[in-house]
């Protein structure tokens, strides 16, 4: 097998590089000390986030680390729900594609800031799911608003990708 | 902003107004074979499982979505359960990403998403797998520390984590990017995902048309 030929076919460096950076990513956040000194504390600003939109709109919430809490509903965010799972697919499929590093840093900015809006609507109406209709809280949980987070990661790289995608040189 | 190709528009656009009706077809989808799937996911895992123990004792037994995990050797005062929702939610993703690309009904198209299907039921299992196993390695008190040791407890633990979160996440994506990647091609910026010729196919070409 040659690798060096299958290295220079852009679809499989991309897939290669995707998968690598894919695991070294999702090694790094699983390590204690960063979990204990970055994700943690990531999350504990989702939800002071969070709860300051449902502040907002009227609800007496009180943030307690990741719990959130009023008189009619209580929620806690776990490491699933802080939208970095996704984030770090959508920053490997941009660094893995080639584009011009602004490119990739625009990608970069703005697809994190793209997931945690998205990821931040998820936990509000999560919220309101449970203080309406308790009885569909876990199912929404679990498969509508995940798969909606999942999906909206993928459809950001693919916006990204048509947009930003491959460096071209400007004609002189 | 990067230029992108005339031809690539219409494709591009069709995937991104397809995605949200297509998501809701996919749940309908995954609603109606939710409970095969369970059956499905238990009894491959429980196949899997059994094939690698000796004696035979392990007996997964789905009730409410849930994969409750049975010893014969050992009885324990709570049966532990897995959460099968979790592990196959991802199905959803898998069908709507195939079923926005065109003509999703085509033979080529079903051909794709039944292998890429098998793919993804096939790390669906090796995620309940991994998560029997760490019941038995971490959650059964004496017996785990007896009959597991501290390496098998992190190999365990390791790809659990890893077909998990991370897998659930993003193992339809890349299921689907490597089944589709032709037509990917033809959304995003072709440029970036053309093979480049090699220096001897090169040379070939242009001997051809001199």
């Amino acid at each position: 097998m040659d690798l060096r030929a299958l290295w220079m076919r852009p679809e499989l460096r991309f897939l290669i590089l995707f998968l690598v950076i894919l695991a070294v990513g999702f090694t790094v956040i699983a390590l204690r000390t960063v979990d204990e000194t970055v994700v943690v504390p990531y999350t504990t600003l989702i939800a002071k986030a969070s709860g300051g939109i449902l502040h907002l709109l009227g609800e007496d919430i009180t943030v307690d680390g990741r719990v959130l809490r009023s008189p009619r509903f209580s929620v806690t965010i776990y490491n699933g729900c802080n939208g970095l799972i996704t984030s770090l697919i959508f920053i490997s499929g941009v660094l893995a594609f080639p584009a011009r590093w602004s490119a990739k840093l625009i990608g970069v900015v703005g697809g994190l800031l793209a997931i945690q809006i998205i990821n931040l609507v998820r936990i509000v109406s999560l919220f309101f799911i449970g203080v309406f209709l308790p009885q569909y809280f876990s199912e929404s949980h679990i498969f509508v608003w995940q798969s909606i987070v999942i999906l909206a990661g993928v459809t950001l790289w693919i916006v990204w990708a048509h947009y930003y995608g491959a460096p071209q040189k400007e004609p002189a | 902003m990067a230029r992108h190709k005339k031809s690539q528009p219409d494709l591009f656009r069709t995937f991104i107004r397809r995605l949200i009706p297509m998501l809701l077809l996919a749940m309908l989808v995954w609603g109606v074979l939710r409970p095969a799937l369970d059956g499905a996911i238990s009894a491959s895992a429980q196949l899997l499982i059994r094939a690698f123990e000796y004696p035979r004792v392990t007996h997964l037994v789905t009730e409410d979505h849930r994969a409750q995990v049975r010893r014969t050797d050992l009885t324990t005062s709570r049966v532990p359960t897995v959460a099968l929702t979790e592990i196959h939610f991802n199905t959803i993703v898998l069908l709507a990403l195939f079923l926005s690309l065109p003509e999703p009904l085509s033979r080529r198209q079903l051909e794709r998403l039944f292998m890429g299907w098998c793919v993804l039921l096939l790390s669906q299992t090796l995620n309940l797998v991994f998560h029997v196993k760490c019941i038995y390695a971490f959650d059964l008190g004496q017996w785990s520390l007896a009959a597991y040791s501290d390496l098998a407890r992190n190999a365990y633990g390791f790809l659990r984590y890893f077909t998990d979160l991370p897998g659930r996440f993003s193992f339809p994506f890349l299921i689907w990017l490597g089944f589709s990647w032709d037509q990917l091609s033809g959304m995003i910026n072709t440029s970036a995902t053309e093979a480049t010729p090699s220096p001897t196919r090169r040379r070939g070409r242009q001997s051809r048309s001199r």
